[in-house]
């Protein structure tokens, strides 16, 4: 209904004008023939402008298509995310998907790097216009800033799925039986202040697939999880009474293992401070490009006063010149006037 | 359905610039194309309350320029032209066209294209051979500036001047008739509803109204109009009514000093198409802009100076608040337990911190847009003594005579020249009885002090005028402003302990028209129905109650008419919702420079000369 009142607001009149066009063209057939051949020669170079006009155009619209189709498969990810429950984890499909999306925006970057260097390429060589460089430059911007919203849409996504998992592997802890409690009560016995192992045995599975991805964000993810386990930690300090004689060979393994994790531990907090700094970084970057108005041209008004005051000045002197001028021929004038005068009277 | 005007128009833009191509719900096309808009002055103004900078790169574009700007070729895009159809612009066109500027040339007119021009263009492309990169045509109604939901202009200027101009011919008058119905015309348009229409009788306000009825009639009955979606079922509580008034109904509210918020901001600082400059407070220009995406002038441009003021403060210490509160969670108060777990704590604040970092510089910087305001509105009102101004005008129009000593007083004392007009203009409108030797003592004065009274002779002429008229025939417009004072003046008594405002007679009418129930008071308004077939008369089922209306208002309007409406519409139960528009908007002085403009013409003229051009 709202697109049907959206239509009826305006009007087209493209085929009237195109029935005027074909009118007039059948009156003007005969005189257009003379104007074919230099037309021809004008077209035959700005055909060369327009194919490489044409080369960047064509590479931005892919860019665009692409960064719409990787945000199409940012928003599925993103549901999947969302639905998973602990014992319908879609681990596989949710790795896949990252692995291609990661993909995707890698390309996109190195897509719109190359796109730059065209277009700055291409202005260097001169026969541009001005206005073709800043619209250029400004479909460059415009592309990076939307590559960055998906990056940071992405980013999101990873998040909310690790705290997702993060929900789970406590749910998991509360399911499931004592027997991975039995292996983490001795890293409490050892070090009650480590505070952070908490089955790491049971973390295992998880953590590979996520570890063989490699880029940065996601090796914060583990980390993160271990954040969650220190509340069934507190728990489990109330139990370090249990087995403390079992497993010593495992207890210097885990001991090990506690180190790793309290420095992975920091490390994700690192990272944690640099995604602040990074969003500080754009706060203050966007600063820049809150609302303009479209009539905020400064130049525009300070052209047309240097234009105005430059045909005062021009108009000034033409009004002193004309005058100096008249006086001039006034002189002569009265001179001669005055020679008649003598001579005569 | 709420009238919205503003979101209207938006969407109205939103889908030209996406090349007239339905627009998806996330508001872009479905294909991701770069173009370049280009502009006249009239649509610039139309453009720049609605659409910023960011829209429209979101939209996909790229660069805007004027129309009349020396522009560069950009090959390989199309662009969207947004013009007025005028001769000028067509030959820029094809200008542009013959040298192939750009790939393909969308052409959006903001009104309906006359076929004169539009053969014009054919031919003037053809000969330049270069027809094939007009791409598309079309006319886009959108003729009008939208400041804010609620309020539009059809930035035409000095239409009371020319209305009342008395060497004006008959057909000067009908241009311009035409003209304010073509700007009706497209608001309607881009509404999409057919309206009842009334206004009062005599004077411009029927002309422009049957020449609208007519002109809506003509259209509805040729097949593929624009009103296609009011749809067979059309009842009277669905169609909004539209009330036209002349400015001469009442002269008062164009020329009076206000001290609300809004009203104050317009007049004194001069609000232009919601942007205002100002002194900053470290010496420099500084440009802001108000609209309805600041929160502070949403809820408070209807509250009298002194209250806002107030408002300021309390926002500010809220503010202040909401930041220390900040500061503690993630400051240097709680070093003591800082071990890992609290690390995780603290950067877990500190990333709240962080994003609630662009909210709370947001209000910062509202809040310092609004002292700074609220500031140098401060100086000026000291300046120019403008509180003792309005509460004394307030005071005349309640009462309806003032002290004679206190009105010399003022005239006498210090002040700007033009403030000093106006106060005697009010004083002379105010007044039921024209006391002859009050008035001369008044013009002496104005005279002392070298203001030019060519306004106020205008306005004494127009007095004696409708007074002899309201003597003459009963069924005269006067007889509603008549009525209207003396139930206001009746009433103002009560009124006074109730509230402090006055009801405007503006309003006082359109709240009649709105219930629609006979009343001696408007029967004297005209009605005309477009939709109904000219035979029948007197439709009485079309006479209920209306919950939505439009006021126009021929001449000049501005804010004060405007928030006096809205709070009438606030008011009501239920809500009803009130579109107010006008020719163009002025503030206090330019409406009385365009007086003194007529009072010259005339000949009432005094010994200061004003040599303005209209």
């Amino acid at each position: 209904m709202h697109v049907k009142s959206a239509q009826s607001t305006f009007r087209d009149r493209t085929q009237e004008f195109q029935s005027i066009a074909e009118q007039r063209k059948k009156s003007f057939s005969s005189g257009s023939v003379p104007n074919g051949s230099s037309s021809s020669s004008k077209s035959e170079e700005q055909r060369s402008v327009v194919a490489i006009q044409s080369e960047f155009n064509r590479r931005a619209s892919k860019i665009g298509y692409g960064i719409h189709q990787t945000s199409q498969k940012l928003a599925k990810l993103a549901k999947l995310a969302k639905r998973t429950s602990v014992f319908d984890d879609p681990t596989k499909e949710i790795q896949e998907l990252t692995g291609l999306i990661k993909q995707d925006i890698t390309a996109l970057n190195s897509a719109v790097v190359d796109l730059q260097l065209l277009s700055n390429s291409r202005n260097e060589s001169g026969n541009i216009s001005s206005d073709t460089t800043s619209h250029s430059t400004t479909v460059v911007d415009d592309l990076k800033n939307r590559l960055m919203s998906t990056t940071k849409e992405f980013k999101e996504v990873l998040t909310m799925r690790t705290e997702n998992m993060k929900v789970h592997e406590n749910r998991r802890q509360l399911f499931s039986s004592t027997a991975s409690k039995d292996s983490t009560n001795p890293f409490v016995r050892q070090r009650p202040l480590a505070a952070r192992s908490a089955a790491s045995s049971s973390n295992a599975p998880p953590p590979p697939p996520w570890a063989n991805g490699s880029p940065s964000s996601s090796q914060s993810f583990p980390r993160k999880q271990m954040d969650g386990e220190s509340q069934p930690l507190l728990q489990h300090q109330q139990h370090h009474q249990q087995q403390q004689e079992q497993q010593l060979v495992p207890l210097q393994d885990s001991y090990m293992q506690s180190r790793a994790e309290t420095l992975q531990n920091v490390e994700s907090t690192i990272h944690e401070l640099s995604s602040i700094f990074n969003q500080l970084a754009t706060l203050v970057s966007q600063q820049g490009e809150i609302a303009i108005r479209i009539d905020e041209n400064m130049d525009d008004t300070v052209a047309n006063v240097e234009g105005a005051q430059g045909a005062l000045l021009k108009y000034l002197n033409s009004i002193s010149s004309n005058r100096w001028l008249m006086i001039k021929i006034f002189f002569v004038l009265i001179f001669f006037l005055m020679v008649f005068l003598f001579f005569v009277a | 359905m709420a009238l919205n005007l503003r979101q209207k128009q938006t969407e109205c833009i939103t889908r030209m610039l996406n090349l007239n191509q339905p627009v998806n719900a996330t508001g872009t096309a479905n294909e991701e194309v770069y173009k370049i808009l280009i502009y006249d002055k009239f649509c610039q103004n139309i453009l720049s309350p609605l659409i910023h900078v960011k829209d429209l790169r979101k939209h996909g574009v790229t660069l805007y320029f004027l129309i009349d700007k020396d522009r560069k070729p950009v090959h390989d895009v199309p662009a969207v032209y947004f013009v007025q159809p005028s001769q000028a612009n067509i030959q820029r066109i094809m200008a542009d066209t013959s040298r192939s500027l750009y790939d393909s040339f969308h052409l959006n007119f903001s009104s309906s294209i006359p076929r004169p021009l539009l053969e014009d263009l054919a031919s003037g492309t053809l000969s330049s051979d270069s027809i094939h990169r007009i791409s598309k045509v079309h006319d886009q109604y959108l003729e009008f500036v939208t400041l804010e939901d609620g309020l539009f202009s059809l930035a035409q200027k000095s239409t009371y001047v020319q209305l009342n101009d008395p060497s004006a011919g008959d057909r000067e008058i009908e241009e311009i008739v035409d003209r304010i119905v073509n700007g009706l015309f497209c608001i309607l348009a881009t509404l999409a509803v057919v309206p009842i229409i009334r206004c009062p009788r005599g004077g411009p306000a029927e002309m422009v109204a049957s020449a609208l009825d007519q002109r809506l009639r003509d259209h509805l009955l040729s097949k593929n109009n624009l009103f296609t979606e009011g749809g067979s079922f059309v009842s009277s509580f669905q169609r909004p009514i539209l009330c036209i008034f002349d400015r001469n109904f009442e002269l008062s509210v164009g020329i009076q000093h206000d001290f609300r918020y809004r009203p104050l901001v317009h007049d004194v600082l001069g609000l232009r198409l919601n942007r205002l400059s100002v002194q900053g407070e470290k010496g420099g220009m500084r440009s802001y802009e108000l609209d309805s995406s600041d929160p502070f002038w949403v809820a408070n441009g209807s509250l009298e100076f002194p209250e806002v003021a107030v408002e300021i403060e309390t926002q500010l210490n809220k503010y202040k608040k909401d930041v220390d509160e900040v500061n503690r969670r993630t400051g240097g108060t709680d070093g003591a337990e800082f071990d890992e777990t609290d690390l995780t704590g603290n950067t877990k604040h500190l990333m709240n911190a962080v994003n609630s970092l662009p909210e709370l510089t947001e209000r910062k910087q509202v809040i310092d847009k609004h002292t700074n305001i609220a500031t140098v509105l401060l100086g000026e009102i000291k300046e120019r003594l403008l509180d003792s101004y309005a509460k004394k005008e307030n005071d005349m129009l309640v009462r309806g005579s003032i002290d004679r000593n206190e009105l010399l007083g003022v005239l006498k004392g210090k002040g700007m020249k033009m403030d000093k007009l106006r106060f005697a203009i009010m004083y002379l409108i105010s007044s039921e009885s024209i006391n002859q030797s009050e008035v001369e003592s008044v013009e002496a004065a104005l005279r002392e002090s070298e203001v030019d009274t060519s306004a106020f002779q205008y306005v004494k002429k127009l007095k004696s005028l409708n007074a002899s008229m309201a003597s003459a025939s009963s069924a005269s417009r006067n007889n509603i402003v008549d009525w209207a004072e003396k139930i206001y003046a009746v009433t103002a008594g009560v009124k006074n302990l109730l509230s402090s405002d006055r009801q405007l007679a503006l309003t006082r009418t359109v709240e009649l028209l709105m219930e629609g129930k006979p009343n001696p008071e408007i029967d004297g308004c005209l009605v005309f129905d477009p939709r109904s077939p000219k035979s029948s008369s007197g439709s009485s089922h079309l006479r209920g109650p209306f919950k939505e209306a439009i006021v126009f208002m021929i001449g000049g309007g501005n804010y004060v008419e405007y928030g006096s409406l809205q709070e009438f519409a606030q008011l009501q139960q239920p809500v009803k919702h009130v579109i107010y528009g006008t020719t163009e908007i002025l503030t206090g002085a330019e409406f009385v420079e365009q007086l003194a403009f007529l009072g010259h013409k005339m000949g009432l003229g005094s010994n200061v000369a004003a040599s303005t051009h209209f």
